[in-house]
């Protein structure tokens, strides 16, 4: 073997190992990304939905409130109908629903 | 404490949420890889941006099966395996959530069959390869539909960084294929 034809041999070795060698660090490289990125958003969404602001648990316990505020409404308004005429049935049932609203509110926001 | 405990029936949930962040970032850094990769730009780092194509392609398929497979965890969807696997099954908002569907399918079988190119043909391949780009459309589609966090100024700004570069890339690639056609109108 030509002392020219090993030197080529030992250069495209050598090149081999370091185009693997720099595969391997990317590889390394976007596995950490990879997991960083994870952790960040996890993060943001654990921290988002811990204070309180998250967005879906949000809208869901304003439904839960209107919901709960007119379960209440309809609670007075039967429990009124025993003692009243249907007219003042109704206009306790508005009564109702102001006084249970803001409590449904509150234990949403706490 | 109170907030631990408050976050704790959650943490399926916050678990997919993270992981389809971090999906669709890895896709959109994968999708501009890959235009990178087929474009005159950057030629010298070919070998590199093929691995960090690769690497990132792989992150991303593994990032969406914690996506999918946490979500079977949550107690409030309860999804069955073949909800989150069969598009237009699920009844939750099931426009998108099959459009993510069909983006991790295809991201799927477009992304490994790179292993399977020799076989397929590498001409073939690459045809088919293209359609990548419109499987992370797709997926972009899904998260700004159906993801939770869609109208947060946090999210929209982390996935406009993240695609914005792909989605100009992709803009070139089109305006470049497109060029020798209108030329060739003219004439």
């Amino acid at each position: 073997m030509s002392p020219g034809l090993s030197s080529a041999r030992r250069l495209a070795q050598e090149r081999r190992t370091a185009i693997r060698r720099r595969t391997h660090h990317i590889r390394r490289w976007v596995a950490a990304l990879a997991v960083a990125l994870f952790l960040c958003a996890f993060a943001v969404v654990y921290v988002q939905m811990a204070s309180g602001h998250d967005p879906a648990l949000t809208a869901s316990s304003h439904r839960n409130a209107t919901t709960t505020g007119s379960a209440a409404r309809s609670e007075a308004t039967s429990t009124s109908s025993e003692a009243s005429s249907s007219a003042e049935e109704e206009e306790f049932g508005e009564e109702g629903s102001s006084e249970a609203g803001p409590s449904a509110v509150t234990t949403s926001q706490s | 404490m109170l907030l631990a405990t408050a976050t704790v029936p959650h943490l399926f949930w916050i678990t997919s949420r993270a992981a389809g962040i971090a999906g669709l970032v890895l896709a959109s850094l994968s999708v501009a890889a890959g235009l990178l990769l087929g474009g005159r730009l950057l030629s010298a780092h070919r070998s590199e941006l093929r691995a960090a194509h690769e690497a990132l392609s792989l992150a991303t398929l593994a990032a969406l099966v914690v996506h999918g497979l946490t979500l079977l965890g949550d107690a409030y969807l309860h999804p069955s395996l073949a909800d989150l696997a069969i598009p237009f099954l699920s009844g939750y908002e099931t426009l998108w959530t099959s459009a993510g569907i069909v983006a991790f399918w295809m991201l799927l079988v477009l992304g490994l069959s790179y292993y399977a190119r020799a076989r397929i043909g590498v001409q073939r391949w690459r045809r088919l390869h293209r359609f990548a780009a419109l499987a992370w459309a797709l997926g972009l589609v899904h998260s700004l539909g159906e993801g939770t966090d869609a109208g947060e100024t946090w999210f929209l700004a982390c996935v406009a960084i993240a695609a914005a570069p792909a989605i100009l890339l992709l803009l070139g690639r089109l305006r470049d294929s497109s060029a020798p056609a209108r030329i060739g109108a003219v004439q």
